[in-house]
């Protein structure tokens, strides 16, 4: 699993490409506390390049956006498709997040 | 006609997961299944796996056995044990899948997910050791 962060004027994007499985599903969950920890409020997770993601990623993407609501923030979700968004679907996650098909649109929501 | 089963045991660790995925890839490739199956497969040998390497054996350490037969073109029979304490996660109750972001509990999407992705899935203890066994893919519902 690859990470990238681009910081923008009002959102901080992750771009998270490949696996996200219970070795590294941590690092995504570190890298989100570090951006917060610097006063990030916003996050969008662009996620059209995951390919895979198993309960110990949702437990990070969870864990995030339950902490960025507390602090009036959010985590948004953006290009979720294939076996990710059905994992997603499963679990009924999928209505606890702001979904949008790509960055442009996510932060035009903003 | 029994299929034998091919066994793989390695350490009960997090580090051990891409050699057990590999294995059981060899009996889905003979199975005739490909990706997206494989990916859900490796999704249903994980969550299983991680439990026991996170849970079984704590504060200690021991093995997990993964065994396959390919019970006929496109199923896998999966059977994965440890001799870690006993533990039936099909008893767990299911994760509380309701209610806004805030209350959501982030634990027991692993159990729920697999149940959701195999078929016959059963539990049993013997010998000292706890045993899932499951086909892979789930059966296909009507339509």
């Amino acid at each position: 699993m690859n990470i990238e962060p681009t910081e923008l004027e009002k959102a901080v994007v992750l771009k998270v490409v490949g696996r996200m499985d219970a070795e590294n599903a941590d690092e995504f969950h570190q890298a989100c506390d570090r951006w917060i920890a610097q006063g990030t409020r916003h996050l969008i997770a662009d996620l059209d390049g995951l390919q895979y993601v198993s309960s110990m990623g949702l437990r990070a993407f969870l864990a995030v956006a339950q902490k960025l609501q507390s602090l009036s923030g959010s985590l948004i979700l953006c290009g979720l498709h294939g076996l990710p968004r059905q994992v997603f679907e499963m679990t009924r996650l999928l209505s606890l997040f702001q979904l949008y098909d790509d960055v442009p649109q996510a932060l035009a929501a903003l | 006609m029994d299929s034998p089963f091919a066994c793989l045991t390695l350490p009960a660790r997090l580090d051990s997961m891409q050699a057990f995925r590999d294995f059981v890839h060899v009996g889905a490739e003979s199975a005739g299944l490909a990706a997206p199956e494989t990916d859900w497969l490796d999704l249903v040998l994980e969550e299983i796996l991680v439990n026991i390497a996170r849970y079984a054996y704590q504060p200690g350490t021991g093995d997990a056995e993964v065994r396959y037969a390919v019970e006929q073109p496109g199923q896998l029979r999966v059977e994965i044990s440890d001799a870690g304490r006993v533990f039936n996660p099909l008893a767990s109750d299911p994760p509380a899948l309701g209610g806004p972001l805030a209350e959501r509990p982030i634990g027991g999407l692993g159990v729920f997910l697999v149940k959701n992705l195999v078929g016959s899935l059963t539990y049993r203890r013997e010998q000292d050791r706890n045993t899932l066994s499951f086909t892979f893919p789930a059966p296909k519902d009507g339509g």
